[in-house]
């Protein structure tokens, strides 16, 4: 008594009213549609609803955000260049130290070995210097070690503390340097009052 | 839209004045979309900043035989779909819930005006509310930017079938809200 009765081609017709409401719908579909609306209460009352909410939404007006957005935001990229900044610097000052200490401790270690082997190669007897691949290394290292040792002599015994001297202040001048860049303040872009 | 260009070819130097002439020109479309997904005031704000930040980061990506707005709703309504999924919420909303400030207020309107209006707000917060953040979108697309299926399709990164099920079933679910309520 009184039960709405679905109709079994609501779910093709509701295709159908959402393009009319899009202007997707062809002139025979859409007085097909209009026809079966007319007699179909179900289909008519899906039709009401959907033409109401469709008027409702294309009636509501855009909202803006409060006075001042573009500042805040402004402000925001600001803070968000600047960590970025720190981020970047604080990345490159790590990478930097880690290659500079990793060539450190390649020359150290590689004279180390090298006067090692040196001192260790040159105390063998003749027999056991020739032939096979350790000792050939042994050797090579030690040349080198030889080679480092005699070259830091040479410089001091010519130059003597002159020479220690210029090359403290060349890699401090050049630490100095490294630091600078890394740590200035970037660069013509940012000089616009924003940054 | 030569204007506009300049702005965007200066912000890419990294010049933030220029940038800042690009989020006056479209803070009101960007905000509104956030605003009508997310649906509070707050968040809205939040989500339309968050939104010209990656603007900023990725202009280079900006390809200018697209629309610059477009490009920047693109941005936005993905931030708002993640951000509604993250919250794992789709904001159900009652009849007791606060309307945001900026429609408590209004010049020049009689006070049976206001109230209607603010109920008409209220019901638009409410249907948008029950769609899923898909569907959400396309509706927000279609009716307040005016976009058609292929530009909704675009700047959500679907197709245009999808989008037309889409608007489709959304349709069917307000409509389906009004008739309870």
């Amino acid at each position: 008594m009184g039960e709405k009765v679905r109709c079994e081609a609501r779910e093709q017709m509701s295709v159908s009213m959402s393009l009319v409401l899009d202007g997707q719908l062809n002139r025979d579909r859409q007085s097909g549609l209009e026809q079966h609306v007319a007699t179909c209460p179900d289909c008519q009352a899906a039709w009401n609803a959907m033409q109401q909410v469709s008027t409702m939404l294309a009636k509501s007006p855009m909202v803006g955000p409060s006075f001042g957005f573009s500042l805040r935001v402004e402000r925001r990229l600001a803070e968000r260049t600047t960590q970025r900044r720190q981020l970047f610097r604080g990345m490159a000052l790590l990478t930097s130290s880690l290659s500079l200490a990793g060539v450190g401790a390649a020359l150290i270690l590689v004279i180390g070995l090298g006067l090692a082997a040196w001192l260790w190669f040159g105390s063998q007897p003749a027999w056991q210097q020739a032939g096979g691949s350790v000792p050939q290394v042994a050797s090579g290292l030690g040349l080198m070690g030889k080679g480092a040792s005699l070259f830091l002599k040479d410089l001091l015994e010519r130059y003597g503390l002159p020479v220690m001297l210029l090359l403290g202040t060349g890699l401090a001048v050049t630490g100095g340097l490294w630091a600078w860049f890394f740590s200035r303040k970037p660069d013509r872009s940012h000089r616009n009052g924003y940054a | 839209m030569d204007q506009e260009r300049a702005w965007i070819l200066r912000a890419l130097q990294g010049d933030q004045a220029a940038f800042g002439q690009l989020v006056r020109a479209y803070e009101r479309p960007v905000y509104n979309l956030a605003h009508r997904m997310l649906g509070n005031a707050e968040e809205a704000e939040d989500a339309a900043q968050e939104t010209f930040l990656r603007a900023y980061t990725r202009l280079a990506t900006y390809q200018p035989e697209r629309k610059f707005v477009n490009w920047l709703l693109s941005i936005a309504s993905h931030y708002c779909i993640d951000r509604l999924r993250r919250n794992a919420r789709t904001p159900q909303l009652s009849l007791d819930d606060a309307l945001p400030p900026q429609w408590l207020t209004s010049d020049g309107e009689r006070p049976e005006q206001v109230v209607d209006r603010k109920q008409e707000q209220e019901m638009v917060r409410k249907v948008l509310a029950t769609l899923p953040p898909d569907y959400r979108t396309a509706v927000v697309l279609r009716y307040w930017y005016d976009m058609s299926y292929e530009e909704i399709a675009t700047t959500t990164g679907s197709t245009e079938s999808a989008i037309k099920s889409r608007l489709h079933r959304a349709r069917q679910m307000m409509a389906g809200q009004l008739q309870v309520a």
